[in-house]
C-alpha cells in the first residue's frame, strides 16, 4: 500500500470516527427518549388520550350544585351553585359535573378529591346504576382516614344526585379495577346509594340568565371553564357484572 | 351434675372486647409530617386501652399484638369467633379538628334474610346496625365530654372493617396525625381508653348475647 493510499484511509477512519462520536449521543438520547416512552403506564397513556369534553356552546347554562368541603364547620360539605352549560345527556352530564368537582374549588383547602385525580370513564346503566372509573390517584393521593375518604365520596355522590336524577347509585372503579376500599377505611365494595327517588326524565334546563344573576360564588370562574374530561364508551365494559342494590 | 339444655340456650352477657389496631405491617395508614404513623400509634393506645377495659372487668381480645397487617377478614374473623363480644377497631386520621374523637358505625346494609339462621360474611353487621349504634353513641358522649370540639352523636360511615363483623361494632377515629409534636396524640390515650371502658361497661346490660353461636342478636 503506497503512503498515499494510507493517508486517504486513516483520514476516512478519522472522519468516520468524528462522524460517530457526534452521532452517537444524538442517537443515545432518541433511544433513551423511546425507552421512556415505553414505561409509560397504562393510565399514564390513558391520560394523554383524554381529551376534555366538548362543551357545547349550544348547550343550555344551568344552576350546578357541587359540594365541597366547608369552610366553617370542619369535616362537613356545603354546596356552591355555579352556571355551566350541561348536556341532557346523564352520562355527558355526569361527566361534566364530575370533571368540575374534579377541578376543584379557587379555594384549593376546600378540595375534597385530591387534585391529580382524574375521571377516566363514567358508565350508566339501565337500571340507574352508574359506574365511575378513576385514575388511581383517587386513591394513593388522598387523605387516609374515615373522615376525608367518606368526604371525598359523599362530595362525588351529592353533587351527582343535585344534577343527574337518572343516577340512582354509583360504583366506584379505580384504574378500571374493583377495590376493596379507597385508602384503607372506605368500603368501595359495593355500590353507595345517590338518589333514592325514581329515575326523572332529563332535568330542563333552567333560562339562560344575565350575568348580573350569576351566583357569585367562590368556584364560579374556574367552575365554568371547560373542565378535563376523558374520552369513555357509551357502554359498560362487559366484563363488569352489575353491582348489587343497596336499600 | 351438669346444667340442663334449657339453662345453656339461656342467653350470655357481654364480656369479651376485640380491639384491633388498624393497619399495620406494610400498611402504616395515615402518616404526618412529623415521622407519626398511625399504625404505630394506634398499637400505643390499644395498650391503654386494654387496661381500662380489663379493670372494668372485660376480657380482652387484640386483632394484632404487633406490627403485623391481617387482613379485614382475618380481624373480623378473631372477633366473629367470640360469643359476647364487642368490637373496636381505632384509628387516627389525616385529617379533621386537631384534639377530637368521632365514633363510627357502619352505613345502612342489605337486610339479612333470616332464613336459615346463618348471617352472609359480606354483610355480616347487617344484624348488629341497631346496637353498634347504641354502643357507638354511649363511647361518642363519653369522648365528647372529654374532647371538645368531637360530634354529639355517632356518626355513619361505610368502613370496611365493620361490614363484615358479626357483633356490635364502632370505629374510633382520632384527629389527628397532623399534630407538629406525637405527645399530643398520646395525651388523648387515657382519654380515649376511659371513653371505651365506660361506653362498654354502660353498653353490657343492654347487649343480650344468644347462647347459640352465630345466632341473630
Amino acid at each position: 500500500m503506497t503512503p498515499r493510499w494510507k493517508f486517504w484511509l486513516i483520514g476516512g477512519l478519522v472522519i468516520a470516527v468524528l462522524a460517530a462520536a457526534i452521532y452517537f449521543p444524538i442517537l443515545r438520547r432518541r433511544v433513551k427518549r423511546a425507552a421512556k416512552l415505553q414505561q409509560q403506564s397504562e393510565e399514564q397513556a390513558r391520560r394523554e388520550l383524554t381529551q376534555p369534553i366538548a362543551i357545547n356552546p349550544g348547550d343550555p347554562r344551568v344552576k350546578t350544585k357541587l359540594f365541597w368541603a366547608s369552610d366553617t364547620i370542619e369535616s362537613t360539605l356545603v354546596p356552591v351553585t355555579v352556571e355551566l352549560p350541561l348536556s341532557n345527556d346523564p352520562v355527558l352530564r355526569s361527566k361534566q359535573v364530575l370533571n368540575t368537582l374534579l377541578a376543584g374549588p379557587v379555594d384549593a383547602e376546600l378540595r375534597t378529591l385530591p387534585p391529580d385525580a382524574l375521571l377516566l370513564a363514567f358508565y350508566l346503566l339501565p337500571d340507574g346504576t352508574a359506574i365511575a372509573d378513576f385514575s388511581e390517584a383517587l386513591a394513593t393521593s388522598i387523605p387516609s382516614g374515615i373522615v376525608s375518604e367518606q368526604l371525598a365520596v359523599n362530595s362525588i355522590t351529592r353533587t351527582l344526585e343535585a344534577n343527574v336524577p337518572q343516577v340512582q347509585r354509583l360504583k366506584i372503579l379505580i384504574h378500571g379495577q374493583e377495590v376493596e376500599t379507597l385508602a384503607g377505611h372506605l368500603d368501595l365494595a359495593e355500590a353507595f346509594v345517590v338518589n333514592t327517588k325514581p329515575a326523572q326524565p332529563p332535568v330542563k334546563p333552567a333560562p339562560a340568565q344575565s350575568s348580573t344573576d350569576k351566583p357569585a360564588t367562590p368556584a364560579s370562574d374556574k367552575a365554568t371553564a371547560p373542565a378535563p374530561g376523558p374520552l369513555t364508551a357509551d357502554k359498560p365494559p362487559g366484563k363488569l357484572a352489575q353491582p348489587e342494590h343497596k336499600p | 351434675m351438669g346444667s340442663p339444655v334449657g339453662a345453656q340456650a339461656q342467653q350470655a352477657g357481654l364480656n369479651i372486647v376485640v380491639l384491633d389496631p388498624a393497619h399495620g405491617g406494610t400498611d402504616p395508614g395515615a402518616r404526618g409530617t412529623g415521622g407519626i404513623r398511625e399504625s404505630e400509634i394506634v398499637l400505643d393506645f390499644v395498650i391503654q386501652v386494654r387496661r381500662a377495659l380489663e379493670l372494668q372487668g372485660f376480657q380482652v381480645v387484640q386483632t394484632r399484638q404487633g406490627n403485623e397487617n391481617p387482613s379485614f377478614d382475618d380481624r373480623s374473623a378473631t372477633a366473629n369467633a367470640q360469643r359476647g363480644a364487642v368490637f373496636v377497631t381505632l384509628h387516627i386520621s389525616s385529617t379533621g379538628l386537631p384534639g377530637t374523637a368521632r365514633v363510627y358505625v357502619n352505613s345502612d346494609l342489605p337486610p339479612v334474610a333470616d332464613s336459615n339462621g346463618l348471617i352472609p360474611w359480606d354483610r355480616a353487621q347487617a344484624p348488629f346496625l341497631g346496637l353498634s349504634r347504641t354502643f357507638g353513641d354511649l363511647v361518642q358522649g363519653y369522648l365528647t365530654q372529654r374532647f371538645k370540639g368531637s360530634p354529639d352523636a355517632t356518626q355513619t360511615a361505610s368502613v370496611r372493617q365493620l361490614r363484615t363483623t358479626a357483633a356490635p361494632a364502632i370505629a374510633v377515629e382520632i384527629s389527628s396525625v397532623t399534630v407538629e409534636d406525637r405527645a399530643d396524640l398520646d395525651r388523648m390515650a387515657p382519654g380515649v381508653a376511659d371513653a371505651i371502658a365506660r361506653g362498654a361497661a354502660a353498653f353490657k346490660p343492654s347487649y343480650v348475647v344468644p347462647n347459640t353461636r352465630g345466632a341473630l342478636p
